[in-house]
């Protein structure tokens, strides 16, 4: 489904984010990205929604090579792969509802797809009954399953998620986990970074740990630190 | 994928949301190009008064006494198949005495005058009041003088040439001004949206990171630019149209009463202020789209 061949990432200053990473993911796989700050992890991500692009190396993303993928098909690319991040990134102004609509919206689903899917997510998330509700009125909790919700709305292949539990305690943690595997169950990639120690640890999934911008551990149902 | 209802509902949620950045983006729009209006209005009117003063410029050309009815009449064809010549007054000399008489009444001097001593004349207009010089050069022959049947021929050689520098260094200065004005006006638009744009950075973020087209998250924004540029043009040609009615007509009026000008393009009854409005509106439009997109620009290339 995924995958890194030899891929550098410099910044314009000189650091040198990722070295030559190497990397397969299957479909259906559930991957942990693991490392201290700085290590690379956000660098990944990035990439693979072509926020940024490689300096060296090539990415294959379902089997196109996204690293010479022109600006105007970046929309297509995105939209096969739901994102969400530690600051959730929701729209203050907007309900839940609109929150989670304005993703179908972008990508030009009609009004009735919208008011049947947007629902149906926010059951599976367990927040249909917030819907009118504005983001400030929520939880962390609430407001990251929201924009777990806006990213799996469309149904992509791969999520992506940046830190999903970096600002929630432990029990709410444990809930995001808990979708993230169900959204798992149904085939969907899910690549994970954190470094919450006790979240990858109770899931006994694949972890990859970087430092400095290299690989340094590939295990197959690992746990956070080195075993 | 045209979906006018959503790009008209995101515009006008956009304009509610943020009101107060919308707000400051007009009211620049207003201000700025009310300015740069009212400035060529000003300007328009001084050329119109420069151009009617430029128009009385005239030739008087004293014709000598006693000259025959065929000169009189060869000489009054002869300016009238000039190209140069707009109009031509043959002025008698009985008219040219009535004249006198009018101008000088009540005066002693008029007892001390036998008979009469002033000159028939032509009274010539021109189409282009510059070309006075050339005009009056006609009336010499190659030995520089006055050609049989002419005494003299009068417009006031240093006046006009002065008129003319005059109207010449007001009409650069003034263009110069405009281009400056016009100039500093797209720059404050500009500013003023792209602020209003970078308090929404966050919107396009997850715009783009949702999948939208570099268009489709566009086309809120240009909307949005082009209703506050010209909701803010509209703002300044009805503050202009006020102003210009009950401000500058009146000053024209006054001008035309103390300097007793003839024959004044006054404002009020011009057609050009009105091209002046259409310009001002197109601007405002024009100014607010593109603000918008090259604002944009930036934050577009996530």
């Amino acid at each position: 489904m995924i995958e890194f061949k030899k891929v550098s990432k410099i910044y314009d200053d000189g650091t040198a984010a990722l070295k030559d990473i190497t990397l397969s993911v299957k479909k259906g796989e559930f991957l942990f990205l693991v490392g201290p700050s700085g290590s690379g992890k956000s660098t990944f991500i990035k990439l693979l929604i072509k926020e940024i692009s490689a300096t060296r190396g090539s990415i294959l993303v379902a089997g196109r090579n996204i690293c010479n993928l022109k600006t105007n098909r970046i929309p297509q690319l995105r939209r096969n792969i739901g994102c969400v991040f530690q600051d959730f990134k929701l729209l203050p102004g907007k309900t839940i509802f609109e929150n989670v609509a304005f993703a179908l919206e972008v990508i030009g689903k009609p009004g009735y797809v919208i008011k049947v899917q947007v629902p149906q997510v926010l059951q599976l998330v367990g927040l249909h009954n917030k819907m009118n509700s504005y983001p400030y009125q929520l939880s962390g909790g609430e407001q990251q399953r929201v924009s777990i919700a806006r990213a799996f709305v469309n149904r992509p292949p791969v999520f992506l998620a940046d830190e999903p539990t970096g600002n929630l305690d432990p029990v709410t943690s444990d809930g995001i986990m808990k979708l993230l595997s169900r959204i798992n169950l149904v085939g969907t990639t899910v690549i994970m970074a954190t470094h919450n120690e006790s979240v990858v640890n109770s899931m006994r999934r694949r972890v990859v740990e970087l430092e400095r911008g290299e690989i340094i551990r590939d295990q197959k149902r690992g746990v956070y630190g080195p075993s | 994928m045209i979906r006018p209802k959503y790009f008209f509902g995101e515009t006008f949620s956009i304009l509610k949301r943020n009101f107060l950045m919308c707000f400051t983006a007009i009211t620049t729009v207003a201000i700025t190009l009310f300015i740069v209006g009212l400035f060529s209005i000003v300007v328009y009117d001084i050329q119109s008064i420069m151009s009617s003063i430029e128009r009385q410029v005239e030739l008087a050309v004293y014709l000598e006494d006693n000259i025959s009815e065929e000169l009189n009449e060869y000489i009054e064809n002869e300016i009238k198949s000039w190209d140069e010549t707009r109009e031509v007054k043959y002025i008698s000399k009985e008219k040219a005495m009535e004249k006198f008489k009018e101008q000088m009444e009540g005066s002693s001097i008029l007892k001390e005058i036998q008979g009469n001593p002033l000159p028939a004349s032509f009274e010539i207009k021109l189409t282009d009041p510059k070309k006075v010089d050339q005009v009056a050069l006609r009336f010499l022959d190659k030995d520089g003088n006055y050609i049989k049947g002419v005494d003299e021929v009068v417009y006031g050689k240093s006046y006009v040439s002065r008129l003319f520098s005059i109207t010449a260094v007001i009409g650069t200065i003034t263009f110069l001004i405009i281009i400056v004005l016009v100039l500093s006006t797209i720059v404050l638009i500009f500013n003023t949206i792209r602020l209003s744009i970078h308090a929404r950075r966050k919107e396009v973020e997850v715009m783009k990171l949702v999948g939208a087209t570099n268009w489709f998250v566009r086309t809120p924004f240009l909307f949005e630019g082009f209703f506050e540029g010209f909701a803010g043009s509209i703002i300044s040609v009805i503050a202009l149209y006020f102003l210009s009615n009950f401000l500058i007509i009146k000053g024209e009026r006054a001008i035309v009463d103390t300097m007793h000008i003839k024959e004044l393009a006054v404002l009020g009854s011009s057609n050009a202020i009105i091209y002046i409005y259409l310009a001002i509106l197109v601007a405002g439009g024009l100014i607010g789209i593109l603000s918008s997109g090259f604002a944009l620009k930036r934050y577009l290339k996530i």
